[in-house]
């Protein structure tokens, strides 16, 4: 998997090569987070089942590449509005009763969703790792003392062009303008003749279609499991957090910081005690900084 | 009038029951789901001092657990000393654990606190697992069997009423603090910190009590557990599926009421042992998911809140 060891030190930058690995996962785990900040911004729900799309998005790659050989990228094209009906399935009938309820109902409704859903492809694809490896994958580019692999390139690419392309929305479309109302002010968007449930509905579809797209996405890049979400999901609340809870651009900047911690530590550390850094960075954010780097300082403490 | 509320007496049976069992029977089988019963109910009913009573909902208390079975598992596998030993340590270290937990997440509410929470568990579930010279990584520990009380190799009779005697423990604690000054002081904590800070109850302080007391009994469940069920390892007894099954089982029962997390383990794993598992892996674990989906949307207050209406309902019809 890791160029850097397949190639030997000697052809190998390493700062370059750093510079480089972080930047390509934190693009992937952008386009993550920013479903999951997104939820959050505007319906003041955390899905603690975020990560169960994302294995969503993993398995429906799998399966199109195993069972039609059809290459993850272009399922990409139907993976999208796939995701975008599922999450308007799922607010109907699981988020839209309990999205005025208090935050205690709201946590152990996406926690149960989570189990359910990881249980339900436990149940019909069993616990075997499913890895696929298409061409993108074997294929290496090397430039300025780097190295990496095409499929890495391709899913940085597609992820950022996707966050990018969402946060145009939000900012100049009337929906996003609608939207991001809502999530200034529910009762004064109300007032204003906005449709909350209809922002909402969309929010949550929106959020779950960016997370299945990058399920698709890492599918060349990591295995395909039951539980495959909780990895990445752990990792999207901390750059969330660390971005300021429902603040896209602080989401981007979240990731590139998780991904350096990540790629840094695994250098200096050894990949085994990757996550024990990111972990504790989150808990020092929560800790002193709970609004997040860019965020408004006091809104963790008004549980909103 | 010193008669017993119903679901006093629903408790008082329940435990006679259990009591009762190992004279009527010595199905291994039957037993054993007893003492796991009994077992995930005391632990819950720990989840509820902090969950429920308090209000301080934590995701991660699969961290005290994990302390206590690795404890007992280490100190029994590793040490050779007794697993009491092990149990008393890992209920210190939780103690400082959720002391540490509680003061650093504070000011943390809603979902900022379970997120917190949830980190807490996964720092220690990856050092357990990668700490191989310690831990064994994540192998796991398998834990000697030794009979004698001192080191907690028991027949499954002396296991039963041992566990009873701790989840009567945990029941006595929940109805201590329905009844008590402090119990109403962190009642005041969960329905408005706001105001309870203007009464002048030391907000902080409570929340922080009620996170350590919680840690100590469910790390010392947890040791418990290792001893029984004789082996941990990392992904598991620090998994986030063992936190919401602790809070699965106090909402399922009804959160914040002494009876509820063991009504709730009476039914989540009496479904687990009934041998559902056992046609399809994982399909209980989607009915543990509906189901709680289904309670805090229509239930919200458990299965002790809808026999507490029907009671209320039923005394009304005889007026």
């Amino acid at each position: 998997m890791d160029p850097a060891a397949r190639l030997g030190p000697a052809q190998i930058d390493v700062v370059a090569q750093l510079a480089v690995s972080t930047l390509l996962l934190g693009g992937i785990y952008a386009l993550i987070a920013v479903g999951l900040t997104l939820i959050f911004g505007i319906m003041r729900v955390v899905n603690f089942a975020h990560g169960e799309f994302l294995m969503l998005g993993m398995y429906l790659a799998f399966f199109a590449f195993t069972l039609r050989g059809v290459d993850p990228y272009l399922v990409l094209i139907i993976a999208i509005p796939i995701f975008y009906l599922v999450g308007l399935f799922v607010y109907v009938l699981v988020m839209r009763g309990v999205i005025h309820a208090s935050h205690n109902v709201q946590i152990f409704t996406t926690v149960g969703l989570s189990t359910a859903l990881q249980n339900i492809a436990l149940v019909m694809w069993t616990g075997d790792f499913r890895i696929i490896r298409p061409w993108e994958s074997s294929v290496v580019l090397r430039a300025a003392g780097t190295a990496f692999n095409l499929a890495q390139v391709v899913a940085f690419a597609v992820a950022v062009a996707l966050t990018v392309a969402l946060m145009a929305f939000m900012k100049w479309t009337h929906t996003g303008r609608v939207m991001r109302a809502t999530a200034q002010d529910r009762d004064a968007a109300t007032l204003m003749g906005i449709d909350t449930d209809r922002v909402y509905r969309l929010t949550f579809a929106i959020g779950i279609a960016c997370v299945g797209a990058a399920g698709v996405l890492v599918s060349p890049l990591y295995a395909a499991y039951p539980q495959a979400g909780l990895q990445f999901v752990t990792l999207a609340y901390v750059v969330v957090v660390l971005g300021g809870l429902g603040d896209m651009a602080g989401a981007m900047l979240g990731s590139l910081i998780v991904a350096a911690v990540e790629v840094g530590g695994s250098y200096i550390f050894g990949a085994a005690w990757k996550e024990v850094f990111y972990f504790l960075l989150f808990i020092g954010v929560l800790v002193f900084r709970p609004a997040g780097l860019l965020g408004q300082r006091g809104a963790e403490t008004l549980g909103a | 009038m010193s008669r017993l509320a119903p679901d006093r007496w629903a408790a008082v049976a329940m435990f006679a029951v259990a009591a009762l069992t190992p004279l009527v029977v010595r199905d291994a089988f039957l037993l054993d789901s007893v003492i796991l019963i009994l077992l995930w109910g005391a632990l819950s009913a720990a989840w509820n001092v902090a969950g429920g009573y308090a209000g301080q909902v934590s995701l991660g208390h699969a961290a005290f657990f994990g302390i206590g079975a690795y404890a007992a598992a280490l100190m029994s596998a590793r040490y050779a000393q007794s697993p009491w030993l092990g149990l008393a340590v890992g209920v210190a270290l939780s103690v400082v654990a959720g002391a540490l937990i509680g003061y650093l997440s504070n000011r943390l509410k809603g979902p900022y606190f379970a997120l917190s929470t949830i980190a807490f568990a996964e720092v220690l579930k990856i050092v357990a697992s990668r700490w191989r010279g310690f831990t064994s990584g994540s192998e796991g520990v398998p834990v000697p069997y030794r009979p004698g009380f001192w080191t907690l190799g028991l027949g499954h009779v002396a296991w039963l009423y041992l566990i009873l005697v701790v989840a009567v423990g945990c029941y006595a604690l929940q109805v201590y603090l329905e009844r008590s000054r402090v119990g109403y002081q962190l009642a005041g904590v969960r329905e408005d910190e706001d105001a309870a800070e203007a009464l002048g109850i030391a907000t902080r302080r409570r929340k922080v009590q009620a996170i350590v007391v919680s840690a100590a009994m469910t790390s010392a469940c947890g040791s418990l557990w290792a001893q029984y069920v004789g082996f941990v390892d990392p992904s598991h007894v620090f998994s986030i599926d063992l936190s919401v099954r602790f809070a699965l089982n106090s909402i399922i029962g009804g959160i914040g009421t002494a009876l509820g997390p063991f009504l709730g383990s009476l039914l989540i794993t009496s479904l687990e042992t009934s041998g559902v598992e056992a046609s399809f892996t994982g399909i209980y674990l989607i009915i543990y998911g509906v189901v709680l989906i289904l309670i805090v949307r229509f239930a919200p207050d458990g299965l002790t809140g809808i026999a507490g209406r029907f009671w209320a309902w039923r005394a009304r019809a005889h007026a």
